[in-house]
């Protein structure tokens, strides 16, 4: 953290980088919009309350979506929030449609617009039937291509096109020798002829992008090795292809590997002690619920090797000074 | 031989048979073997009289027989009856050839003056060879195999015509039959009524056992008595009213269903004697005494004499009869009426469905014709029905049904169920309801208007309907999960109904479970009718558990405060701790606290702002924004001076 780097930016540069004032920006709103509140036990331990819980990634809960999707910090919270909140249900085995996936987003953030939905669904399903079920893991982990990389598959979609179409973005480097496939303008008709385009020139172009865009876009050397067995991809196939890509999962980090998406032991146990609490429950609660069509998992007694990003909410609290009355999480 | 069916009730004999229509004509034994004896009647007089049977029989075996002559003529090849000169002095007026096996009428030769003839029990097949017998007064051909009839134009003097058991198909040749006064066609085929209306002095029709499907063309009968229709397939009889001295009238064992299909019978003065029975009439509850009361001047009805007693009771009935039309009447009205408000309310509904998904989709042309439709609505309607004011209750008493109907919107109390169908029917739940009517009231469905309105009158509904523990929602554009949030407020659900129609929420395979974890404290018992068990509980648990956890105590304090508001914050702080520190006595605890808080605190957080409501929050955040900007500004400044301070001092340091 304390690199002599951050010292080599310049001051807005900076604050820009790891999105400062948007954080202040949105402090100073919700101390206004509370003040009444707030002013009975002060600012200051506001202001801490608050960037603690940007730290520990719960300040995107029940937000408005512009301000969840302001941030890659905020983006990644928001992202591991959707995927704690709503395991159970990927757990409990449904299959569900992107409608309804739509549903559990909304949940969370009451405005989450639809497109952004879709296009994670169309990733899924490779732009076929969009009223197709979509598995838990599927959807989450293209949303988070989706989602946490929008504005850069913008950018790679418009490449895509260009090149399908002939045109090459990159006038520099064109390899016409090299690469006996590639095909300089294709009339429109033989666009079909050949599935997608080029991966090879495809991934220049990114690479390209990549570099013009420092922030938000997947470290170009996991895109190459997501690329390096395919001669041609299609759009969808390219973003199959990074969501599905273990090296990027974990370079974004907000959710753990797709062999451990259903495994989170401490949520576990909190959710064994709500069912006990279930009124007139009798039977043991790890008994199978009907409904489910796999078989519950319990939680395994392995720690899990996914290690959270930020320290759990408890862990913190301990540290934290003067902040006593949240520390309910020691109602372990 | 005339069956006994035909004895005359008036004993009106008008002709010179001696005692009218008590015709028999009955052998006496013979000391020959082939007597034929005809016993019909108890109380017939017994003539003397002898039949040539034995030599018609060997006439017929084509036997030549002693008395019998064939005429060798080319014509006929009839059997050519005689009988000896003692029989045709005894009996000069009557002949009887009953079951005779014949196939054909014989000729009768030298018996001009006959006046009974008896063919009963054969096989002819035509009438012929009886035209020279022009003194005919009764003819009987019961029993035989006859299709058609002819032969009759010159028995001008029949008065008695008996062709039952045969099979005619049609009514007809009987021109020249102006006597007639017994007419039986009973056992026949025939299936209409037709050209006996010159027949003005017949008092007796027998078409029983026919294939008639109905009656009418009765007129001309003027001397009609008796009327029988027996086990035919009538439906309806008209021109009854036109006989004018019809006494009995046999319908039995028909098709008439309704008294509509016979009330000409109600204009017919003569009648005193009717049958339905074997008729679906007979079967129905109102059968007696509709028809007693449409015919007062029967006496006798399915053979049975009607007694004063029953008359009274059919006027009795036939009020109430009338009295529950009228009920139902206004009844059916009232429901017309309702019928059509709902319609109206869907339509303006669908209206402004489409006018949101055109303004999604920015069609202009949609915009600027929807606007005008649901005004011309509003405004045409409104001026036809004025509006009711008042307590509504005034009217509602013992009945059924209190009804309030303005066009654009329909609130309706029927009973334990208060039904609203449009956006107008919420302003009602301000009106003064009785106590007595609002406590009845246990369930309320909303039709036709949105979810997000009739959030904000829930708090309304809790006061003024406390009673009301199942709600039902159709149409009312229910598309979030969050919205069910919305109904956390209300003191208690017992069974909630959302009907998949206009409710794109109920696709969601999870919705039901979403709706018993939200709403947990309600214990509801029935989600659109299916009974919730302890194993979804579980499960609607298991699915969002980790959902109000998270966003319980996850949530920083000052989110707490905004999103539930102080007083509710500290009791939802308390509970949590009490909740961490004794998981033992956990659930006493949580199930006092329930009725206490009436909610499960830790889903507390789980809210529904209305679109509209959070969109003006946002827009007051974005107001705040600039203002923040504007501070931050002025921090940007201070911060700049302080860290090139910072970096002059660093690189001043990093130099040693």
């Amino acid at each position: 953290m304390l690199s002599p780097e951050r010292l080599a930016l310049p001051d807005y540069e900076y604050l820009a980088q790891r999105h400062v004032l948007t954080y202040m920006e949105d402090a100073v709103c919700q101390l206004l919009e509370n003040r009444e509140d707030i002013s009975q036990y002060g600012i200051a331990r506001f202001f801490t309350e608050y960037f603690n819980s940007v730290c520990q990634g719960t300040h995107i809960l029940f937000r408005e979506f512009s301000f969840v999707q302001a941030t890659p910090h905020n983006r990644v919270s928001f992202l591991r929030a959707f995927w704690r909140c709503f395991r159970t249900v990927g757990k409990n085995g449904d299959l569900l449609t992107m409608k309804e996936y739509h549903c559990l987003l909304q949940l969370l953030c009451p405005d989450f617009p639809l497109e952004l939905t879709q296009k994670a669904a169309r990733i899924v399903l490779m732009d076929d039937a969009m009223d197709c079920l979509m598995s838990f893991s599927d959807f989450l982990f293209a949303f988070q291509i989706q989602f946490y990389y929008s504005e850069f598959l913008d950018s790679v979609a418009a490449i895509y096109e260009d090149l399908l179409s002939g045109k090459n973005p990159n006038t520099v480097i064109v390899p016409t020798s090299s690469s006996g496939q590639h095909r300089q303008r294709p009339a429109l008709g033989e666009a079909g002829m050949l599935e997608g385009v080029e991966a090879s020139l495809f991934y220049q172009c990114l690479e390209n992008l990549c570099d013009r865009h420092k922030y938000s876009c997947p470290p170009p050397a996991l895109v190459k090795e997501a690329l390096s067995n395919v001669q041609r991809l299609t759009f969808y196939g390219f973003l199959m292809a990074l969501s599905k890509h273990h090296g990027i999962n974990q370079a974004l980090g907000a959710l753990p590997d797709k062999g451990d998406l259903m495994h989170d032991p401490a949520m576990d146990e909190e959710l064994e002690r709500l069912l006990a609490q279930v009124p007139g429950l009798v039977n043991s609660v790890t008994a199978s619920p009907e409904a489910s069509c796999l078989p519950s998992r319990t939680p395994p007694r392995v720690g899990s090797p996914w290690r959270p990003l930020h320290h759990h909410s408890r862990k913190v609290d301990g540290e934290s000074d003067g902040s006593t009355e949240e520390t309910d999480e020691s109602e372990t | 031989m005339i069956p006994g069916k035909y004895r005359s009730v008036s004993g009106r004999a008008a002709n010179n048979v001696n005692c009218g229509l008590h015709l028999v004509i009955q052998t006496s034994s013979l000391p020959e073997k082939n007597k034929v004896e005809f016993k019909l009647n108890k109380d017939t007089s017994s003539f003397p009289g002898r039949l040539l049977q034995h030599d018609l029989e060997r006439n017929y075996s084509s036997r030549q027989g002693d008395h019998i002559n064939l005429v060798s003529s080319s014509l006929s090849s009839f059997p050519i009856l005689q009988r000896s000169s003692e029989e045709k002095i005894l009996y000069s007026d009557r002949l009887s050839l009953e079951r005779q096996k014949l196939t054909v009428c014989p000729i009768i030769n030298g018996e001009d003056h006959l006046r009974l003839l008896n063919f009963q029990h054969n096989f002819i097949t035509r009438i012929q060879n009886i035209s020279n017998l022009q003194k005919l007064i009764s003819l009987d051909l019961y029993d035989n195999q006859i299709e058609e009839i002819s032969g009759l134009s010159t028995l001008r003097c029949l008065r008695v015509l008996l062709l039952g058991k045969n099979r005619i198909k049609k009514i007809s040749n009987l021109e020249n039959l102006k006597s007639l006064d017994v007419l039986d066609l009973h056992g026949n085929q025939i299936t209409k009524i037709e050209n006996i209306n010159h027949l003005c002095e017949l008092r007796v029709l027998n078409l029983a056992r026919n294939f008639l499907s109905h009656v009418d063309n009765l007129n001309g009968l003027d001397s009609l008595t008796e009327l029988n229709l027996r086990h035919n397939q009538i439906t309806f009889v008209r021109d009854v009213d036109n006989l004018p001295c019809l006494q009995h009238l046999f319908l039995s064992f028909n098709n008439i269903s309704s008294f509509d299909s016979v009330s000409c019978l109600a204009d017919s003065s003569s009648l005193s004697d009717i049958t339905f029975d074997g008729n679906p009439i007979a079967q129905e509850s109102w059968y007696k005494h509709t028809v007693l009361q449409n015919m007062m001047q029967l006496r006798q009805l399915d053979m049975k004499r009607i007694t004063e007693e029953e008359r009274r009771m059919a006027s009795v009935l036939a009020k109430k009869e009338e009295e529950k039309k009228r009920e139902s009447h206004k009844q059916s009205l009232l429901k017309e009426k309702k019928r059509l408000t709902i319609n109206n309310v869907a339509r303006q509904w669908d209206l402004q469905q489409q006018r949101v998904a055109n303004i999604a989709t920015n069609e202009d042309r949609k915009d600027s014709d929807s606007p005008q439709d649901p005004c011309q609505i509003d405004g045409s309607t409104l001026s036809a029905f004025p509006e009711e004011t008042g307590p509504l209750d005034s009217g509602l008493n013992n009945a059924l049904q209190g009804l309030s109907v303005i066009d654009t919107y329909l609130v309706e109390v029927d009973g334990d169920t208060l039904s609203l169908y449009g956006s107008g029917a919420l302003e009602s739940l301000d009106r003064n309801w009785s106590v007595q009517t609002a406590g009845m009231i246990t369930t309320v469905s909303f039709t036709f208007i949105e979810f997000d309105e009739i959030v904000q009158v829930l708090p309304k509904l809790k006061i003024k309907f406390p009673n009301s523990l199942h709600l039902k929602f159709k149409e009312t554009n229910l598309v979030m999960l969050q919205q069910f949030n919305a109904l956390a407020q209300l003191r208690r659900i017992d069974q909630l109904t959302i009907d998949p129609q206009g409710n794109p929420v109920v696709n969601f395979t999870l919705w039901k479970y979403y709706v018993l974890f939200r709403l947990s404290h309600f214990s509801m018992q029935k989600i659109n009718g299916t009974e919730v068990t302890q194993n979804d509980m579980i499960m609607a648990e298991r699915l969002f558990g980790i959902l109000a956890h998270v966003a319980s105590s996850e949530l920083p304090q000052y989110r707490l405060i905004s999103i539930l508001g102080d007083a509710r914050k500290k009791q939802f702080r308390y509970l949590l701790e009490s909740k961490g520190k004794k998981p033992g006595i956990i659930n006493e605890e949580n199930n006092d606290s329930k009725r206490l808080v009436g909610e499960n605190t830790n889903r507390a957080t789980l809210n529904y702002t209305t679109r509209d409501f959070y969109n003006e929050k946002l827009e007051e955040l974005q107001r705040r924004k600039l203002c923040s900007i504007y501070l931050d500004g002025a921090h940007r400044k201070a911060e700049e001076t302080t860290y090139l301070h910072n970096n002059t001092t660093l690189r001043s340091f990093k130099r040693f």
